[in-house]
């Protein structure tokens, strides 16, 4: 019955599948998590990661619950959903995103996937013709690259250039494109560092791309959840310069990742992406893939039609205090500097300065540590591309933001190297 | 028809989606603007009929779960631990050993699962056996994870059992897995404990594993009972996929597991663990409020519920044969046991003007407005597939009209 060493099984130990050494936020996290010391009395901090909703203040609105209840009540969205999602939900997201576009998207340009991360998997998958590569910018959302190396697809990065507003660098952009690139990624408003990208930085971005011959894949998942002085502008709004895949999700400005609600919409008034065969590579990947539950699909048009504006404006006013405390409290903390206050998402980047401390050795040590003697979770940033620099979620209750930079202080002070 | 050409807009050179070719089948009856009510026999899918429709225990339960406002978050990417732990314990009824949450990891619907098993045994060189006729996205998961499909055939003669023979003979050093679907689909037959089991040893003595995709289980109702693969998962290791959608009748719900059934422990590895591990990492998985509503729907829903569901799929698999046997050039070889589909063979000889599966459904669809899914989809070519979960006077409807197209394009006998 137990298997002897000498028993070898064809399917033992092996597969190309293995992200080893990629860090994941998530496995970062799990091991930060891990040194938190558990006989600490005081609650735990979660400073790390970008999921608000167990927070009171961060709930979502019940227009968007009673729509789910109602769907699922009706009985109706049993069945498995079509393929690219249920007429009704693509109709409603379509008409949902063109209020901010000069032109009207078809409900055929909008596929309905699990989550915005479904969104990059099917991007990715479509865009992964052998020899190709994508242009990723640093910092990133980490995902990109997992999946990226999971299917052999190269990645290259470009700069974002935190002394102006992590505004992409166009001259790497420009440096690194071959005729085998395919795609450039934004992510905007940004994840990790919460910008919000200018009219004026997009057009060039798109012009840039379209001189390149490139697409461009925006990834807005937290689209509109800005507080700064620069609105959301859909990258889709330059889709007659170059074409353009927009990702998207109910997730962020819903306050509801668990219910797996995205969008991958081709925002491309030219028809370009349709004529190059790509939109049939992602009808093919979402054949072959799950999909977000249809009592859910069921339920997007009321929520997307009926949410008040009162529900948006809360949570970003909510965002824009906790914001500013954060940019505030940051700046009281020697060793951490935060370049540019943030302007939208949920997160800030904030270098850390090695040299005003005695013995941290580098992003992943400082975590390691504040998480052990305070309780408080932070991402290192190597996770996103940026060693030695830390990502901070300000997205949390503001009594636990407050307390949690309280906590960061006094471990500076305890680590504060002597003068 | 040559093979890579189009037949009615099929292109039979690719792997057919079943949805694409029911979606071709569907538009071919707008365009001739029927004016005959639509009967699809073809979806595995009898949530749209009223006298399906899943329990009011699972539904309220997710509505209590998604009220409780807990569930709006992310839930760990292998799954909230209440539903590893309640999914382990409900398989473990019908299983000799008690499986750990730990060998239990949530999916998006079966579907997920299945990508899942591939993604994990896919390596260089590597092949993988599937049924054949079988489902679909076997083959197109393992396209994309470039593993080699080898066949290996159900025997219609023999309940549909499994080609162990060519198991020997196909299974190499670089063969990963035999998938085996049970109860069956498309053929609707349910596999005794010996077939079982001797399965089980044939892979063992190949050194494979076993997929046992058993997202029809407990649809059993004929002779044999269900018995899960799992019960062999001291001889062999066994990846049990499985989901809500079918016993529950919510394929729109998207929840599905995919299960370690390896009390030698050979899954538990700490490095195979973490691979799991890692690519759920990467996977999008099912909402977390659907999640947190399966321990109650496991534990709280009725035998009643189930009882009905089976007398309702037997009824129905009982106006299909006898129906059947009054149409010649139609044949059942097994009266279905389980599932909700059949296999049932064309006898193109005894039709005038029909070239093969494709042109039969095709033609069917566009005269007589019923769907049903040409066995080329399933790999069984001049091969139909029928599905039975539907409500039984449309069966009884599109029965009587196929047997009314069948007549129309009879040829006609010599009389002498």
């Amino acid at each position: 019955m137990e298997e002897n060493g000498e028993k070898r099984w064809n399917f033992w130990g092996m597969g190309k599948l293995n992200p080893q050494s990629k860090t994941s936020v998530r496995g970062l996290l799990m091991k930060i998590w891990g040194s938190v010391n558990k006989d600490d009395p005081r609650p735990l901090l979660p400073l790390g990661h970008g999921d608000p909703s167990p927070f009171p203040c961060f709930r979502t609105t019940p227009v968007a619950e009673d729509a789910v209840v109602d769907s699922l009540r009706s009985a109706k969205f049993n069945s498995y959903p079509p393929t690219s999602g249920l007429q009704p939900a693509r109709s409603a997201i379509a008409d949902y995103l063109s209020r901010d576009l000069p032109y009207t998207l078809s409900p055929d340009d909008v596929f309905l996937t699990i989550g915005c991360i479904q969104a990059i998997e099917i991007t990715l998958r479509a865009l992964a013709r052998p020899g190709a590569n994508i242009l990723l910018p640093r910092p990133c959302f980490p995902f990109y690259d997992s999946y990226a190396s999971s299917i052999n697809l190269e990645v290259r990065y470009f700069d974002l250039n935190p002394e102006k507003g992590w505004e992409v660098d166009i001259e790497s952009v420009e440096a690194l494109t071959d005729e085998n690139t395919v795609a450039m990624v934004i992510i905007n408003p940004g994840n990790p560092c919460g910008s919000v990208y200018t009219h004026r930085h997009l057009k060039e971005i798109a012009e840039t791309a379209r001189k390149l011959g490139i697409l461009v894949v925006t990834d807005e998942v937290y689209h509109h959840l800005t507080f700064g002085p620069n609105p959301f502008v859909p990258m889709g709004v330059f889709g007659s310069i170059v074409p353009v895949i927009t990702l998207g999700s109910i997730s962020k400005r819903w306050l509801v990742p668990g219910w797996r609600l995205g969008w991958l919409v081709i925002s491309d008034p030219n028809g370009i992406l349709r004529k190059s065969g790509i939109v049939e590579c992602i009808t093919d990947c979402l054949n072959m893939t799950s999909d977000p539950p249809t009592f859910i699909q069921g339920a997007v048009p009321q929520i997307l039609e009926k949410t008040g504006e009162d529900f948006f404006s809360k949570t970003i006013d909510i965002l824009r205090e906790v914001a500013h405390i954060c940019y505030e409290k940051i700046q009281e903390i020697p060793c951490i500097t935060c370049p540019n206050k943030p302007e939208g998402s949920m997160f800030v980047m904030a270098k850390l300065n090695l040299s005003l401390l005695e013995d941290i050795n580098d992003d992943t040590d400082f975590c390691l540590k504040l998480a052990k003697e305070e309780s408080v979770v932070v991402l290192p940033g190597v996770a996103v591309g940026m060693k030695n620099w830390l990502r901070i979620t300000f997205a949390v209750e503001p009594s636990v933001l407050e307390d949690g930079f309280g906590r960061m202080k006094a471990f500076y002070e305890r680590h504060a190297k002597k003068q | 028809m040559e093979n890579g050409t189009l037949n009615h807009g099929v292109d039979t050179g690719s792997t057919i989606t079943i949805k694409g070719i029911l979606s071709l089948l569907m538009q071919n009856i707008e365009e001739q603007t029927s004016k005959k009510r639509v009967i699809s026999l073809g979806m595995g899918d009898p949530s749209a009929y009223s006298c399906f429709h899943t329990t009011h225990v699972a539904q309220e339960a997710v509505v209590d779960a998604l009220q409780s406002d807990k569930f709006n978050g992310y839930a760990p990417t292998v799954g909230l631990p209440q539903t590893r732990r309640a999914i382990a314990e409900y398989l473990s009824r019908d299983l000799p050993y008690k499986l750990s949450s730990d060998d239990v990891f949530i999916t998006s619907g079966c579907t997920q699962a299945i990508d899942v098993s591939l993604a994990m045994l896919a390596h260089p060189g590597a092949n993988i056996l599937l049924p054949r006729p079988g489902f679909p996205i076997y083959e197109l998961c393992a396209g994309f994870r470039h593993l080699e499909v080898r066949y290996i055939d159900l025997l219609p003669d023999k309940g549909w059992e499994v080609d162990l023979d060519a198991v020997d003979v196909l299974a190499d050093q670089n063969t990963v897995a035999l998938v085996v679907i049970n109860p069956g689909n498309p053929c609707g037959n349910v596999y005794s404990f010996e077939h079982l089991k001797k399965i089980a040893e044939t892979a063992k003595k190949n050194k494979i594993l076993i997929i046992a995709d058993e997202v029809y289980g407990h649809l059993a109702f004929g002779k044999n009972p269900f018995v899960p693969m799992g019960v062999f998962g001291s001889e062999v290791p066994v990846l049990t996929l499985g989901s809500l959608s079918k016993r529950w009748i919510v394929p729109g719900w998207r929840l599905g597991w995919f299960v370690t059934s390896d009390p030698s422990g050979m899954y538990r590895e700490p490095k195979t663990v973490e691979r799991i591990k890692k690519y759920f990492d990467i996977l999008g998985g099912p909402a977390t409020f659907i999640q947190a509503a399966v321990p109650r729907i496991l534990e709280q829903t009725d035998e009643a519920f189930f009882k009905k569901t089976i007398n309702l799929l037997e009824h129905a698999s009982d106006i299909l044969c006898d129906t059947i046997k009054e149409i010649p050039c139609i044949t059942c070889p097994l009266k279905p046991e389980g599932s909700m589909a059949i296999m049932v063979k064309l006898n193109i000889s005894l039709l005038e003007d029909i070239s093969d599966d494709i042109d039969f459904c095709f033609k069917l669809a566009k005269e007589e407005s019923v769907v049903i899914l040409p066995g080329t989809a399933v790999g069984l070519k001049n091969w139909v597939r029928i599905t039975f979960a539907v409500d039984s006077s449309f069966l009884e409807e599109g029965l009587r009209r196929t047997k009314s197209f069948c007549q129309r394009h009879a040829k006609q006998l010599l009389r002498y």
